[in-house]
């Protein structure tokens, strides 16, 4: 089958590669009919995640049909469309029992690399490095999926593969970043970061009951996005003092919760952006905080700091003084997709919300080189990538 | 329930003493307590008394040291010069299942089930109502087996079992089990000692018990974990022909 595989730094290629198998009895075979480039992925396409092996096959957002099922699964069959979270979670262990599922304690055969690195393992995760395991990733043809019964789930008729494919992670990661705001009426939310899971946890933020949802970015297409489909009041970092603005904006208060859906490849300006991008070319510091930052000192006291952006070592200048000055909560973590897909599934499936707007690029699954290109430097107003294995190199569906 | 071997191998009846002289300085303790006792006998038969009592009761002591591998003067200072092959390599490992002490206990203490969960096991049958025959696999292909007895056992509890007779690798080993506060299933501790015997039948008792190492119980650990947990060990394989 064909399959996207990493070489290296900017290193994707469409290669060859040997079709899965059932190796356990709650393993499926999933064709894949529709799969995205998440902004996660970027990390390993810039070579920040280590562990990384020539030919590892990348992906974890797909969407497609059962076509083999291990003797283990009896509530599904061959041919049920499915949404595939993008946590690999057992379902049996307290973690997983406690919907924790992106802390299973099983799932992750390299468990004593996370054990090492951060005192425990986390769930193995598709296509993300041998961190999390090694799994083959969803950027493919086919994807053996551990777990099945636990971790498959099926689509209703009616709802198409770009409406569901976001159910996979960023439509629950924005989701979980905005609940755990613990939003009341009245509050005021601001999330840095426009992009896909930005833009999901607007949405969510309001649909949970936020009067105010404010965007932070650069892009002035994401900035639009939020606008009109986030109802959001934005600002662009490059043109604005966003402390001063967030200030004024909330009538000297500060905003209620600050979302960081921008990670540990934070983009700033001036001197604290120079110290940072040097720090970590030299591989002093592995994760970029400028937004982490901003987040903190804007906050209002009190307040709620939500962190669904992905980072992955340590972070220098750290303002500790200000979260405890200020009495600050700070919440983070991978996204516990399996609580979410039913309940989300519902509010796609009732027109409540709708996710498919933020896809401007589809291509077929051979154009990933170009398409891991575009995305990471944010060309052509690119916003999400989806790829469709079924069409042929160079066509937009 | 708590075992307190500290040193000593198994069977040897008692509380004894810590080892905590090495071999070879043991050997030299003895000639040269030996020597020293002697000389003091021939210094008391030329009438120098007190010289000669002194060399006696030193070259006891050095004798003593050296027999039983004891010296108070290393325990009082804190010294310790036996090598791990000798003290026997000891593994300690904790690990909470999500399954009552009874169902964890009820896997283990049918022993035909370690090799699942313990690589370095080739097989383990057992041969009467408290007693078993395990064989192990090493590095380089080298194979070791020998005959253990249950020792104690407490059902839902503590398993303790220990080789028997003239073992190619003396091993002993317990688990505990105990119930995980707030309904988190179960707490357990699995201690277990290899004791590689010296000479050439040693060394291929002592490649195995190096290489049955705290991280490969801990793995093995977690295998127990998953098969209780899940019904299966994870793998991120992409054939079956690899697992």
């Amino acid at each position: 089958m064909k399959a996207v595989c990493w070489h290296g730094k900017h290193n994707v290629q469409v290669d060859r590669v040997p079709d899965p198998q059932i190796l356990n009895a709650r393993d499926a075979i999933v064709r894949v009919t529709l799969t995205g480039i998440c902004g996660s992925d970027l990390h390993l396409y810039n070579g920040l995640v280590p562990t990384m092996k020539d030919g590892d096959i990348l992906g974890h957002e797909f969407v497609g049909v059962v076509v083999e099922l291990g003797s283990g699964v009896s509530n599904l069959a061959k041919g049920d469309r499915v949404v595939v979270p993008f946590p690999i979670s057992c379902g049996d262990c307290w973690y997983c029992q406690q919907e924790l599922w992106a802390l299973c304690d099983n799932s992750n055969p390299n468990s004593f690399l996370l054990e090492q690195l951060y005192g425990d393992t986390g769930a193995g995760i598709f296509g993300y490095s041998h961190l999390y395991g090694g799994y083959a990733g969803g950027q493919a043809e086919y994807v053996r999926v551990p777990y099945a019964d636990v971790g498959l789930q099926k689509i209703p008729e009616g709802l198409t593969d770009e409406q569901v494919l976001f159910l996979t992670d960023i439509f629950p990661t924005g989701y979980q970043a905005a609940e755990n705001c613990a939003i009341q009426a009245g509050d005021t939310v601001a999330v840095w970061g426009c992009g896909p899971v930005g833009l999901m946890a607007m949405k969510s933020a309001l649909h949970l009951g936020a009067t105010n949802v404010i965007g932070i970015d650069r892009f002035p297409e994401r900035l639009e996005l939020a606008r009109i489909h986030c109802d959001a009041e934005i600002i662009n970092y490059q043109e604005q003092d966003v402390a001063e603005t967030l200030h004024n904006m909330t009538g000297g208060r500060g905003p209620d919760a600050c979302i960081d859906a921008v990670g540990m490849e934070a983009h700033g300006s001036g001197i604290e952006a120079a110290y940072d991008t040097v720090k970590q070319s030299l591989k002093l510091e592995n994760d970029r905080p400028m937004a982490l930052r901003q987040l903190i000192k804007a906050c209002r006291k009190g307040g709620i700091i939500s962190v669904p952006g992905v980072y992955s070592g340590f972070v220098d200048k750290m303002p500790m003084g200000a979260l405890f000055a200020k009495g600050l909560t700070l919440k983070g973590g991978q996204t516990h997709v399996h609580k979410y897909v039913k309940p989300l599934m519902e509010l796609i499936a009732t027109g409540a919300i709708d996710t498919s707007f933020i896809i401007t690029h589809r291509m077929a699954l051979e154009d990933a080189p170009a398409g891991y290109r575009l995305f990471n430097e944010k060309k052509d107003g690119c916003i999400k990538i989806v790829m469709n294995p079924r069409l042929a190199r160079g066509a937009a569906a | 329930m708590e075992l307190t071997h500290e040193g000593g191998r198994p069977g040897t009846g008692g509380k004894q003493k810590r080892i905590n002289v090495g071999l070879q300085e043991r050997n030299a303790s003895m000639v040269g307590g030996a020597a020293l006792a002697l000389s003091g006998i021939k210094s008391i038969a030329k009438k120098r008394f007190l010289p000669g009592l002194a060399q006696l009761v030193a070259g006891g002591m050095f004798f003593y040291r050296g027999k039983t591998g004891h010296c108070d003067l290393f325990e009082a200072a804190g010294i310790d010069t036996t090598s791990a092959a000798e003290k026997g390599v000891r593994v300690e490992k904790f690990l909470t299942i999500n399954r009552t002490p009874q169902q964890v206990y009820e896997f283990w203490r049918n022993l035909e089930n370690l090799p699942r969960i313990m690589r370095h096991l080739e097989s383990v049958q057992v041969t009467g109502e408290n007693s078993s025959h395990w064989k192990a696999r090493g590095p380089g292909g080298i194979t070791l087996e020998w005959d253990a007895e249950m020792v104690e056992d407490y059902p839902g509890q503590l398993i303790l079992w220990r080789s028997v007779g003239d073992a190619e690798l003396p091993n002993e080993g317990t688990v505990e089990f105990r119930e995980a506060p707030g309904g988190r299933g179960t707490e357990v501790k699995v201690s277990i000692r290899y004791y590689p015997p010296g000479g050439r039948a040693g060394t291929a008792a002592a490649k195995l018990a190096n290489a049955i190492s705290a991280g490969q119980i801990e793995e093995d650990l977690k295998r127990l974990k998953q098969i209780l947990e899940t019904g299966e060990t994870a793998t991120a394989e992409r054939t079956s022909a690899a697992q």
